[in-house]
């Protein structure tokens, strides 16, 4: 579970995130939207721990990330929109590493290696250098990692960006099989389509205020028509935020947790 | 495939899947539930071991891969480093042989080898703070795995020393590269003792924890409570050291002329160099404790060591401490400093360049595009700065020198190593900076490729850029060095004359092979430089340099001796000396001009 209370961060003299408060419950798909620049990414890395909220408090799994970072940090996984992975280690000297510092045994850490191969479609490249992969290659060593002790909370910045339709299939599946089985999946795209088509709830974010929160029956309701789409609602949520966001203008939030 | 509904159990409570959504293609991971009971926290002991346990990793696959794919470069990099530790080796073993022959007096010359080492020590003491603290400040706010290891269940604490270990063995191989030939130069001459040979490397590397447990100190305080002007403190950090390194060197060499490496002058540079000899300095423990372990006094050795270590554990847990307090915290708020925008003001120098430089207008916007990639990044070129300022402390210390005093021959030959060395330092800022410009365009070539300028324009413009930013320094500062050397007009105008073909060919070349040998994959300009088109180009342009120096040093210094009363003489017995002096001119005038015509960048960019 990810509990976010009104979380402000701001970088000087601008607020990057301001005043956002939701609750994220075990076993949802949250997607996280918003135009470039409005918070998302700031957002992401403070829940992770990266960042400290200048105000407010981030909670993962009722551990406070400011407080309590390791113990935080044992319940997530993080995949994010660049993930740094070691040149210099193979695929599975790298899962050796991230398997070893979650504190699993070497037979223990082995055979989740194993079935994390098996499961991102690994075996003909895990022995190889990381400096040899491609863009797909490196993406799913990232999420192999990052769901290797099977997070409670699995945290992923742009996930499809550069992936082929047939790895993003796969991800989708992924990420939907993540939540059935209980784990609390929180999201950030500019892929409209993706959110409308796996999450549980959607949340827009504009100037780094949540502008709205909820299901796509809610956004439908939002919405003027009711046939309305998803990308009418953003554009309409998020209409000149890329412009607005250093004059600090605001929108006010329609939908409250 | 999926087996996760035979354990996930009642579910009923949780957010159904969306309609329709995305039925399964592929293998789709098995997961248990996530909120099993999970492994415990490592100890610090086990995190230490699996960090250690992913250094040693990467580490042997860089030596496997350097074994494998960089033989040449590996074999120059031994050899020169070989060759420079046993020249170095022989100096200090000539200087001590020296000494202990110029001081007949045991006192004299035991408390002259005492302020040599402590001065030593001290000095590299300072240069081990600064480079660890800079290189802690990389490695800690600027390297990519930072947010990885920020985000994993291990200590704050851990990921600084992991860092921190990184850091120390970056600032510190050159420390021992320039200490052991010293220490096992005078030990030989000493006739030292066994353990005075067993207790050097404890020595050294209990006092490079010192240093660096400072300088990590420094850079996270520093980053802490001024991390908005950490580049004024950096500069005025330098600067301060720069003066008092200056005034040093001034005080040292002062004095009367003709009284230079008398025992009178010992005595005066003993007496100035007491700075270096005070007792809390850990450079004095350190000199002090080897001296002893040399004259057979073990304990006493035995004993400066116990206290060095004490001193280096209690710096590196002072600095784990205060990492475990600030590092996240300011980790964090550099992240927020890093996103301010940052406005650009139109340059007046880059004005000059469009509207005064006599060269087509696609060259010129594309050398203010280089210029101004240049100067934005202080990092890279603020070395350089250093490094200039150290060769003009040099040079402005060398006019204890001047030709009143020794041979004119000398004196000219030390002008023409003068000359010789700001080659070799601009080589290696053609190799770091020029070389690889070329391959940093290979991947905005999209652009550049697209333009409706000549291939042959882009390389010309690197070249014209070059030359303007090498010829600069370099004339000025050979300049200063014979204004300090007080050598004849004539030879002033030889080494004017030398700085531009040095500059000229050396930018030549490293454009030329930059162009034929582009690393693409990279984009860090130290890599590129560091590879094997980097290295061929150090070694083609100390090549040239050899070259272009002896071809315009052997006819001037000939001329010297043939105009001395000495050197007169031996022509006048020996005709086919003037023969030879005369093949040397036209040898010199040949070579340089083949020389020059094939740094050309024309054939490169064919």
């Amino acid at each position: 579970m990810i509990e976010l209370t009104d979380v402000t961060r701001t970088y000087g003299r601008k607020v990057a995130v301001d005043r956002l408060s939701m609750t994220i419950p075990p076993g949802e798909l949250f997607a996280f939207l918003g135009p470039n620049g409005a918070g998302k990414t700031t957002t992401i890395k403070m829940i992770v721990g990266l960042l400290r909220p200048t105000s407010g408090a981030v909670r993962v799994c009722g551990h406070d990330t400011l407080s309590e970072p390791q113990e935080a940090a044992r319940l997530l996984g993080y995949v994010p929109e660049e993930p740094f992975l070691y040149e210099k280690l193979s695929g599975r000297e790298f899962l050796e590493f991230t398997g070893r510092m979650r504190g699993f045994s070497p037979a223990e850490t082995t055979q989740r290696i194993a079935r994390q191969t098996e499961a991102f479609v690994m075996a003909d490249f895990v022995d190889t250098l990381v400096e040899t992969y491609s863009h797909g290659m490196r993406q799913r060593l990232a999420f192999a990692s990052a769901m290797l002790h099977d997070p409670a909370v699995l945290v992923v910045d742009e996930p499809t960006v550069a992936l082929d339709p047939r790895s993003v299939r796969l991800l989708k599946d992924l990420l939907r099989e993540k939540a059935s089985g209980g784990t609390t999946v929180f999201v950030s795209t500019h892929t409209l389509a993706l959110a409308e088509e796996i999450a549980d709830r959607i949340g827009i974010v504009d100037c780094g205020r949540l502008a709205f929160l909820g299901t796509r029956d809610d956004a439908r309701r939002q919405a003027s028509s009711p046939e309305m789409s998803l990308e009418r609602l953003f554009l309409d949520l998020t209409e000149g935020g890329n412009g607005r966001e250093s004059s600090g203008g605001r929108l006010p939030a329609r939908s409250e947790e | 495939m999926n087996a996760a509904g035979e354990e996930k159990g009642d579910r009923s409570n949780l957010p159904q899947r969306p309609e329709g959504c995305c039925a399964p293609i592929g293998p789709v991971p098995f997961f248990p539930d996530p909120f099993v009971a999970r492994p415990p926290l490592l100890s610090p002991a086990n995190e230490a071991r699996v960090f250690w346990r992913m250094r040693t990793q990467m580490a042997a696959t860089n030596v496997r891969q350097i074994l494998s794919r960089s033989r040449l470069r590996l074999t120059l990099i031994v050899v020169l480093s070989v060759l420079l530790w046993a020249g170095m080796f022989w100096l200090f073993a000539d200087g001590f042989t020296f000494l202990k022959t110029a001081l007949p007096y045991a006192a004299t010359y035991d408390r002259t080898i005492h302020a040599v080492f402590s001065m030593f020590f001290a000095a590299l003491m300072v240069m081990l703070v600064f480079s660890s603290a800079i290189l802690l400040y990389g490695a800690l706010f600027r390297a990519e795995d930072v947010p990885l290891l920020l985000s994993m269940p291990a200590r704050t604490e851990r990921v600084f020393l992991h860092k921190s270990q990184e850091a120390i063995l970056f600032s510190s191989w050159a420390f021992l590269l320039l200490g052991s030939p010293m220490l096992l130069a005078y030990g030989i001459i000493e006739g030292a003792p066994w353990y005075y040979y067993a207790l050097l490397l404890p020595f050294l590397v209990a006092f490079i924890y010192v240093p660096a447990g400072i300088g990590a100190a420094i850079c996270l305080l520093v980053m802490r409570w001024m991390p908005r002007h950490r580049n004024h403190v950096l500069v005025l950090a330098v600067a301060a050291v720069l003066a008092a390194a200056a005034w040093i060197s001034w005080s040292l060499a002062s004095g009367p002329r003709g009284t230079l490496l008398t025992p009178m002058w010992f005595q005066q540079v003993l007496s100035r160099a007491r700075f270096s000899q005070q007792q809390l300095l850990p450079s004095w423990w350190l000199s002090t404790g080897l001296l002893e372990a040399a004259r057979g006094e073990w304990d006493q050795g035995v004993l400066f060591l116990c206290l060095l270590v004490a001193n280096a554990l209690m710096f590196r847990q002072l600095s784990i401490w205060i990492a475990g307090r600030v590092y996240r915290k300011t980790y964090d708020q550099l992240q927020g400093k890093d996103s301010r925008a940052r406005a650009t003001r139109p340059s007046r120098l880059d004005g000059a360049i469009l509207r005064l430089v006599p060269l087509p207008l696609e060259m010129r916007l594309l050398l203010v595009k280089d210029f101004r990639l240049f100067r934005r990044d202080p990092v890279q070129w603020s070395q350089f700065l250093v490094f200039f300022a150290l060769l003009a402390l040099y040079f402005l210390n060398i006019r204890r020198f001047g030709s009143n005093m020794y041979q004119v021959g000398w004196v000219n030959i030390v002008s023409f190593l003068n000359v010789s060395v700001v080659g070799l330092i601009l080589s290696t800022l053609t190799t770091r900076f020029i070389f690889p410009m070329m391959s940093l365009e290979g991947r905005r070539f999209w652009m550049l490729g697209l333009l409706p300028v000549r291939r042959e324009r882009i390389l010309w413009s690197k070249f014209c850029f070059a030359v303007g930013g090498t010829l600069v320094p370099c004339s000025l500062l050979v300049l200063f060095s014979d204004t300090m050397l007080g050598v004849p007009l004539f030879v002033v105008a030889s080494h004017q004359l030398t700085c531009v073909l040095l500059s000229v060919g050396l930018s030549g070349i490293a454009v030329g092979l930059g162009a034929k040998m582009p690393n693409l994959k990279d984009q860090s300009p130290a890599r590129i430089a560091a590879g094997f088109g980097g290295t061929l180009n150090l070694v083609t342009s100390a090549l040239y340099i050899l070259a272009v120096v002896a071809l315009t040093a052997l006819p001037c210094h000939s001329y010297f001796l043939a105009h001395h009363s000495f050197a007169s003489a031996l022509v006048a017995t020996r005709p086919d000396l003037a023969r030879w002096l005369n093949l040397w001119l036209v040898l010199g005038t040949l070579g340089t001009s083949q020389i020059w015509p094939a740094a050309e960048p024309d054939r490169a960019s064919r």
